[in-house]
């Protein structure tokens, strides 16, 4: 199934898009997503290991505007954002 | 009595006086702004801009959300809040976040300005992007949010 990860703060050095289009297995859950975005760092950004803490930090947001765990099943075409490390204000 | 909302710098700036005429209100006897701006200073680097990010709805939700806790903690009668955090690109002394708040009294308005701001840093998701005088750029770390 497709899914796209919806990119904001330090990942959207993750693409020149605001987003990434994956796909995963039917019912692949936000730890599986975890993997997925950890395999893409390695093959497009040498392993870079700043942006994999990024991912390992990070929460998820599902379709719904809610902050999901790890358990999180997710929906063929739905819309996951990467929610990294916040600091507004 | 809440306003909440995520202003898009490349359409408007966030401005003191929205605040002012939703906050009036002739039960509250103080009133305080808390007004986040770019500095030009950080870990030694100098810094000529910020830029915003925010996933909007979820900065909505998560004012609401401290709104409610606010209520709960507190218990103040008749507070009114006013909450506008900005998105995009802004330069040095321009206005990043506006929290007016207005209660009864002013050691009310003192504890619900000030929890706001602290709950808003721990628990919003908006992240800031720095802009240096040498053209280097850099994402500022900030607090894991993620559900076990």
């Amino acid at each position: 199934m497709n899914m796209k990860l919806e990119l904001y703060g330090a990942s959207r050095d993750f693409s020149k898009e605001s987003f990434i289009i994956f796909n995963l297995k039917e019912k692949s859950t936000i730890k599986e997503l975890r993997v997925a975005i950890i395999n893409f760092i390695e093959e497009n950004f040498q392993n870079n290991e700043n942006y994999k803490k990024i991912v390992n930090s990070s929460a998820f947001c599902s379709d719904k505007d809610e902050i999901v765990n790890d358990n999180y099943k997710i929906s063929n075409n739905e819309k996951v954002g990467i929610i990294p490390p916040i600091g507004g204000g | 009595m809440l306003h909440a909302r995520v202003v898009d710098i490349s359409k408007e700036k966030i401005e003191l006086l929205r605040a002012e005429k939703f906050i009036a209100s002739s039960k509250c006897g103080a009133s305080i702004y808390f007004v986040g701006t770019v500095r030009d200073l950080n870990n030694n680097k100098k810094v000529i801009a910020m830029t915003y990010d925010s996933h909007d709805a979820l900065v909505v939700k998560s004012f609401e959300e401290i709104y409610q806790s606010s209520i709960k903690k507190f218990n103040f009668d008749n507070s009114v809040v006013f909450i506008e955090h900005i998105k995009g690109k802004i330069k040095l002394a321009e206005i990043s976040i506006l929290i007016a708040v207005a209660c009864k009294h002013r050691d009310q308005a003192y504890d619900l300005s000030r929890f706001f701001i602290e709950e808003i840093k721990k628990k919003t998701p908006v992240w800031k992007k720095e802009h240096y005088e040498d053209g280097d750029s850099q994402w500022l770390e900030g607090n894991s949010i993620q559900k076990k």
